[in-house]
């Protein structure tokens, strides 16, 4: 009885973790990437206003529906993979991205501009900004939901998932593949443009010293709008990569769950830091996969919370620490 | 005309009155020393005509336009740069990055190539530590950051706050030689300073300010000669 019990509650299971450690680790990465491109837009608003901005999953699910309503515009059906030829996929992709990236972007800086602006022109308080943001989330949600109800659109499935190669036995998908290396590149990208561009150089003036910014002539507002767009268009892609890895549609309140979980993977890589943002995301995917394995499904989001907490008891700053403010990378 | 004209300028934080009726020129190839005691109101003068501090009251003039409601950021492009108090060197950027953020409006490629010389002319010690991060260097090695980064605007006006606040003696003495040098060179300097002494002997004319007001003005010999500053400024009784 007493065994039962436990065993009902708890149970590690080893061998299965050891089977699909691989695996695990294959699909772990793939999705992580999408965890750290959501990621990188909380770091680079926090990096700049110290402000989460809790919205932010809601500019990542606006930019999935509009993806998937550009789709259906086109003439993709819900049901089966479609046939189509290897340029038409292409072409599909592209825009599908472009169409994400720009909803997502657009949106993430009208919400700055009627959010958050406001408030910083008024110099309020920041418990006033991290009200407005959870505020702003919520609202966004429930359009989606007023408008579309709560069940997923029916999926749309572009790519049909194929074996490309295996890694020490774990199969490694064509989308899989495509989704990790196209945002390691596009956060390769952001992470040059910041570091190494003139207008980089601006967003990280503004968030290492906002004031001596201003004297050197950054004009701070075109900065946060600039960070807002950077952050916004990466979700935008994200939401690409999440509806080839999803098996059902767009839902309104998809990027809930996934928001907080990249902002987790924000500060278990250190809030503020753009790689610590990929490394946080990378790492929260794979072990919340292996946590899943060993312990069962309905343990995922426990060990990714654990996780979190475990790592900032022993360094509070994340894994890489530094913010934007004082990272020299 | 003056270069640069501050005309009853009062600023206010919340209800405190930190300036009242500042008037003050500043004229074209001068050195210009404010002195005065903590808090009154040195650096808060330096913020307002930078426009990081509005006004409440009063104007401030710049080659005969009234800037007053101009923002922070459009300035530097007018001609005003500043080494803020406390240098406000960027700790996560390399000297290099931090003099580019100098020039950050600029886009006169040749002049700024000229420029990134004369600084390093003037500072031949950020010349060796060009890829050094800012947040590990000295406290004299970021005054000149500090200083070299104003100069990369090419500013018709330069603004230096406390430029030798928390510095050796030798430092102190180099910065001041350098400010003289920057002048020559055809630089206007208006100079924040509790180092009366030095201040003074190296400006054309200086203001004293005491709480928030300009109580006395006159050439930099004048001001060192005064009775009432030795005694209140230069430790002389």
């Amino acid at each position: 009885m007493l065994a039962q019990a436990e065993d009902s509650w708890i149970d590690f299971n080893v061998g299965l973790f050891l089977d699909q450690f691989w695996s695990n680790t294959v699909d772990g990465l793939a999705y992580g990437s999408i965890y750290a491109l959501i990621a990188l837009g909380y770091t680079l608003v926090y990096g700049v206003l110290r402000l989460i901005n809790f919205a932010h999953s809601e500019i990542f699910i606006t930019g999935a529906f509009g993806a998937y309503f550009a789709m259906e515009a086109l003439g993709l059906k819900p049901g089966p993979t479609a046939r189509l030829g290897i340029l038409e996929i292409i072409g599909f992709l592209l825009l599908m991205m472009a169409v994400a990236m720009i909803i997502s972007g657009v949106s993430a800086v009208v919400l700055e501009r009627v959010a958050y602006r406001p408030l910083r022109k008024r110099n309020a308080p920041t418990l006033v900004f991290l009200i407005t943001a959870v505020g702003a989330s919520f609202v966004i949600q429930q359009l989606f939901f007023v408008s579309r109800g709560a069940n997923p659109e029916p999926a749309l499935r572009l790519i049909r998932p194929t074996e490309v190669f295996t890694v020490f036995g774990a199969r490694v998908t064509n989308i899989q593949l495509l989704v990790f290396v196209a945002a390691l590149l596009l956060l390769v990208v952001a992470d040059q443009f910041i570091n190494r561009s003139r207008l980089g150089r601006g967003v990280r003036a503004v968030a290492q010293d906002p004031v001596t910014a201003t004297l050197m002539g950054v004009n701070r507002e075109r900065v946060i709008m600039l960070t807002f767009l950077i952050g916004g268009v990466l979700a935008g892609a994200a939401a690409v990569f999440y509806l080839l890895q999803i098996p059902q549609g767009v839902v309104y309140n998809g990027g809930f769950l996934l928001g907080i979980k990249a902002f987790t993977a924000a500060v278990l890589g250190g809030i503020g830091n753009l790689r610590g943002a990929l490394l946080g995301g990378l790492l929260l995917g794979v072990v919340e996969n292996y946590g899943q394995s060993l312990l069962g499904g309905e343990w995922r989001d426990i060990v990714a919370f654990v996780l979190l907490i475990v790592i900032l008891m022993f360094r509070p700053t994340g894994i890489l620490g530094e913010s934007l403010g004082k990272a020299r990378v | 005309m003056a270069l640069l004209e501050l005309n009853k300028m009062c600023v206010h934080y919340g209800r405190i009155q930190a300036l009242s009726d500042i008037t003050l020129h500043v004229e074209e190839g001068e050195i210009v020393s404010l002195i005065g005691a903590n808090g009154a109101g040195k650096t808060t003068t330096m913020r307002a005509v930078s426009g990081i501090r509005p006004l409440s009251g009063g104007s401030v003039v710049f080659d005969g336009q009234d800037i007053s409601k101009l923002r922070a950021d459009l300035r530097v492009v007018r001609g005003i740069s500043q080494s803020p108090e406390g240098r406000g060197v960027f700790p996560g950027m390399t000297v290099l990055e931090n003099l580019e953020m100098g020039c950050y409006t600029r886009k006169d490629r040749a002049a700024i190539a000229e420029d990134f010389e004369r600084v390093f002319d003037l500072f031949p010690r950020l010349a060796e530590r060009k890829s050094q991060v800012g947040g590990t260097m000295s406290g004299g090695e970021q005054q000149m950051v500090a200083i070299g980064r104003a100069l990369m605007a090419r500013p018709r006006l330069l603004l230096l706050d406390e430029p030798s606040m928390g510095l050796a003696p030798q430092f102190i003495q180099q910065i001041f030689r350098i400010v003289k040098e920057i002048n020559e060179q055809g630089t206007t300097v208006l100079l924040v300073e509790q180092n009366a002494q030095q201040a003074l002997s190296r400006a054309h004319r200086g203001y004293v300010l005491e709480t928030g007001r300009v109580v006395k003005t006159g050439t930099g010999a004048e001001l060192l000669a005064d009775p009432s500053i030795k005694e209140a400024y230069l430790g002389v009784a």
